[in-house]
């Protein structure tokens, strides 16, 4: 743990020292530039155009341009609103001459919220392009003092084919992602912070700020709903030992059957390994919702067992109490069905990953052990074992995460298989065999309660980094390759 | 090379096509509208619109038809009201959400220019459909929208080579003729829009207050004097003899089509599967009566319609009024009924001969009588498919009157929590 800390420690020292760094870089160019470098705070192709760069000034004042453009023509409509988040509800005057409703200009709190999102990454980026802009202008003023020779327009250009090809190439990944990826997450987290919901939806009503009122709420600290916070624990509870059990399950069993389809001893071993990747060759979609078909309570599963007596035997001995076995209805059952199901799904992945590996075990290793009289046990616990588990660790991990989320397997076994007896449960729309992520997605697809699945949504952020985290800076050291060795 | 040229062909032909368009715009504008109805009924809706266009030669429309299920309109236009369509169909029950959340324009608003351009008021309309259409779509006194089929509820199918007419009248009878033929007869409980059907009959009632959040009653004592105890121990009864199947809510068809029943409770959507199962001994009518204490009592049904309705956001929405009321006029309910076996709301469509032949329509109109127009909010559904599973797995007992009671308590309790 203490040297977990130390790690987390590096990164985050590091990262504030870069941004310290930037910032005295700055400094110091503000500080000791010439009139033009200080005239570049004001107007961004100043420092250009004194070293004769004219088309880059150019481009720098077109920037700037487009930047304090943007700022009046379209972040000034949403950002002083970002307060509220809109006061004005729509109003409507029918007019008979063109048959057409003339609205007044009413707030949309959503588009508030978005777009203000959107302007402060804009101006975050242009504060950051305005200082390096700054200390680029310095470093072009020391170049020219110096002397040196001073790239022409063309040089500049050619150095983003060369030296700085990176940057080329990082530019519209970065740009993906801060569109597809940043901004909405930022939009989640500040959803959970609002009373978005089926009452407060845009652009009929307005919507605003809460506090940590959903928070409360999901915690059972005396919010709204008792229930919610009663359900969450439950969910909560399920997610962890699904997620732990569907990883072990699948990945103990992916090793024994790589290591069975690997032994010498097993005919046809090709002929194995594609029967068993048939079941990743038919999309989850499809053999999930057959299986839950077969599952049922009407299902034909069910209809054998009570053909040949199970059934009956089984209500006998008092464990089901229903004229059907519940093998999705009823939890306990429905648990330990779904995490049987997902073996059969998870199994074949795993075992190819472990084929992979085990074909690339060190043979002198395993010819030394045997020469050395180490039977097959001993050779899998003290060679092949650690050795898998050294490869394939960080999988493990990505597995685990996954499996917190893993909506698929879930969700298409027991929607409108799986109904809850447990009225409290019920009264908060959850169920016993939901994963956060499931509940999550009936609150918002069902009951349009994006601020409680935002806040579970967070959760749900915070669980899986802080797992990744630990696990990560536990398993992947540096020096775990020696003790492997 | 073949594609890039058919696209150059085509983006040629539309600027062509748009560039006369435009100048005859600022002569006249043309209405653009979107309409969304099921994908089932793209056909009948590009055949109405085309004779609305010719109704109206001298305006000129654009109007785009999408598709969008009945079942599902919600979902899609509450994503983004502003976006959505002008002119759409959806399922009653999703009218007060809609509503809420201003995607239904009040049509009495639009009396005024309804008047001028189709020739009739909002009043006529609401006069040529049944009583409990209209009424379905009125909120508050305003009608949201218009009615446009009657067929969205629940009655028996029953096969009648086994169960004669009057056998089917009672549950009792009912299932004491299943077992007789070694059958059984389904019936979904774990759903609060099947389940309540028991408690409507008995007179139990439920509301939507302003708030969105339900009232309801069950736990107390109906004004035809039963008590919600009661109703639940006649479906304990039910739902604990052997020949009784408690059907997964959704899995009727295949419970149909698998053979081992001999009587169904379903709707229209099942009418196919039980004619194949069933036979010639196919037969519908309406829904059995239970015991409730000493008294036989008719099952209610909860019943819905299914309405187009006119976005309130929409740019032209004094045309889009008008199309509405088209798609949903005494014609185009005939054509629907005749295009698509989908039961009419229109008085004199629900007349003809052509209708009253078909058993499942003339059930369900038959059973229209004991409907109840099912008013609840988001939080009913599932504390009321919790107790419906509950009686179906039977996890009370019948003689329990304290843990009915208790039970009940908890389902209202549920369904009456505040909206957060």
């Amino acid at each position: 743990m203490a040297e977990l800390k130390k790690n987390v420690g590096q990164t985050v020292g590091g990262f504030f020292k870069s941004i310290g760094g930037f910032f005295s870089e700055f400094g110091t160019a503000v500080i000791k530039g010439d009139i033009f470098v200080k005239l570049s705070l004001l107007w961004m192709g100043a420092g250009y155009a004194r070293r004769k760069q004219y088309i880059k000034a150019a481009i720098m004042t077109v920037i700037q341009a487009a930047v304090i453009l943007f700022t009046v023509k379209f972040a000034m409509e949403y950002i002083p609103k970002f307060g509220s988040l809109g006061t004005v509800k729509p109003e409507k005057v029918f007019n008979m001459k063109t048959m057409k409703n003339e609205f007044n200009d009413y707030d949309n709190s959503f588009q508030i919220l978005l777009f203000s999102l959107f302007s402060f990454v804009v101006w975050f980026a242009a504060a950051v392009f305005w200082m390096r802009n700054v200390v680029n202008v310095y470093k072009l003023q020391k170049t020219a003092e110096a002397g040196k020779h001073v790239n022409t327009f063309l040089e500049d250009l050619h150095a983003y084919k060369e030296e700085k090809f990176y940057v080329t190439l990082l530019t519209l990944p970065v740009l993906g992602v801060v569109i597809f990826t940043f901004i909405p997450i930022l939009l989640l987290i500040f959803v959970a912070f609002t009373n978005y919901d089926q009452n407060h939806m845009p652009p009929n009503s307005l919507f605003t700020w809460v506090g940590f009122d959903n928070f409360l709420s999901l915690f059972g600290g005396g919010g709204l709903t008792a229930t919610f916070g009663y359900a969450f624990v439950r969910v909560l509870g399920w997610t962890l030992v699904w997620a732990l059990f569907s990883t072990i399950t699948t990945y103990i069993g992916g090793i024994l059957l790589s290591l069975l389809l690997n032994s010498k001893k097993t005919r046809m071993p090709k002929f194995w390994r594609t029967l068993f990747i048939v079941t990743i060759a038919v999309p989850q979609f499809v053999s999930l919702l057959l299986v839950r078909n077969f599952f049922s309570n009407g299902g034909i599963v069910n209809t054998i067992c009570s053909n040949i007596g199970l059934t009956g035997f089984l209500r006998d001995i008092g464990l089901v109490s229903t004229s059907y076995i519940p093998f999705l209805s009823a939890p306990g059952w429905a648990h330990v069905m779904i995490i049987l199901i997902n073996i059969w799904i998870g199994v074949p992945y795993q075992m190819l990953i472990a084929t992979g590996v085990l074909m690339n075990l060190p043979s002198d290793q395993l010819e030394s052990a045997r020469v050395d009289g180490a039977t097959p046990f001993q050779i899998f616990r003290k060679i092949t074992m650690p050795y898998l588990l050294f490869v394939t660790g960080p999988a493990l991990v990505t597995d685990f995460v996954k499996n917190i989320n893993n909506f698929n397997v879930i969700y298409l076994l027991t929607e409108n298989v799986y109904t809850t007896t447990n009225q409290a449960m019920a009264n908060s729309q959850a169920k016993e065999v939901d994963l956060l992520v499931t509940w999550l997605f009936r609150l918002t697809q069902d009951y349009y309660n994006y601020k409680m699945a935002s806040a579970i949504g967070i959760v749900v952020f915070v669980i899986c980094s802080i797992f990744t985290l630990v696990a990560f800076n536990r398993m992947i050291k540096g020096d775990r390759e020696g003790t492997y060795q | 090379m073949k594609f890039s040229k058919k696209v150059l062909v085509s983006v040629l032909a539309a600027a062509v096509a748009v560039s006369p368009a435009m100048c005859v715009n600022a002569a006249e504008e043309e209405i653009d509208l979107t309409l969304w109805g099921a994908e089932e009924d793209q056909d009948l809706l590009k055949e109405l619109v085309g004779k609305f266009e010719e109704t109206y030669p001298d305006q000129k429309f654009n109007i785009e038809i999408g598709v969008e299920s009945e079942s599902t309109a919600k979902d899609t236009i509450l994503t983004d009201v502003e976006a959505a369509a002008d002119v759409y169909a959806f399922a009653s029950d999703q009218i007060y959400d809609l509503q809420k959340a201003g995607a239904l324009a009040d049509l009495t608003e639009y009396d005024e220019a309804f008047q001028a351009v189709a020739g009739k008021s909002i009043e006529d309309v609401k006069n040529a459909n049944s009583e409990s259409s209209v009424e379905a779509a009125t909120i508050d006194g305003e009608l949201y929208a218009f009615p446009m089929a009657g067929d969205n509820s629940y009655f028996l199918f029953y096969d009648s080579s086994v169960i004669s007419p009057e056998e089917a009248g009672s549950w009792d009878t009912l299932l004491a003729a299943a077992e007789k033929a070694g059958k059984q007869v389904g019936m979904t409980l774990a759903s609060g829009w099947y389940n309540a059907g028991f408690f409507y009959g008995a007179g139990f009632t439920t509301d939507l207050n302003d708030d969105g959040t339900t009232s309801m009653d069950w736990n107390g004592t109906s004004a035809d004097g039963y008590t919600g105890v009661q109703v639940v121990q006649s479906m304990l009864d039910i739902a604990g003899n052997a020949s009784f199947m408690a059907i997964a809510d959704g899995d009727t068809s295949n419970q149909i089509a698998a053979g081992g029943l001999c009587a169904v409770v379903s709707g229209t959507w099942d009418a196919q599967a039980a004619q194949e199962a069933f036979g010639d001994g196919y037969a519908a009518a309406k829904l059995p009566t239970f015991t409730v204490g000493e008294d036989q009592v008719q099952m209610g049904s909860a019943f819905g319609y299914k309405f187009v309705g006119v976005n309130a956001y929409s740019e032209n929405i004094g045309w889009a009024a008008v199309l509405a009321e088209f798609l949903t006029n005494e014609e185009a309910q005939i054509e629907r009924f005749e295009a698509r076996q989908i039961g009419p709301t229109n008085k004199v469509a629900v007349e003809s001969d052509a209708v009253k032949a078909n058993a499942a329509i003339s059930a369900v109109i038959e059973q229209s009588e004991f409907g109840v127009i099912q008013r609840v909010g988001g939080k009913y559904w599932d504390p009321s498919k919790t107790f419906g599973e509950n009686i179906a797995q039977g996890k009370i007992a019948a003689d329990d009157e304290a843990g009915i009671q208790a039970a009940l308590d908890n389902l209202v309790e549920g369904v009456t929590a505040p909206v957060e």
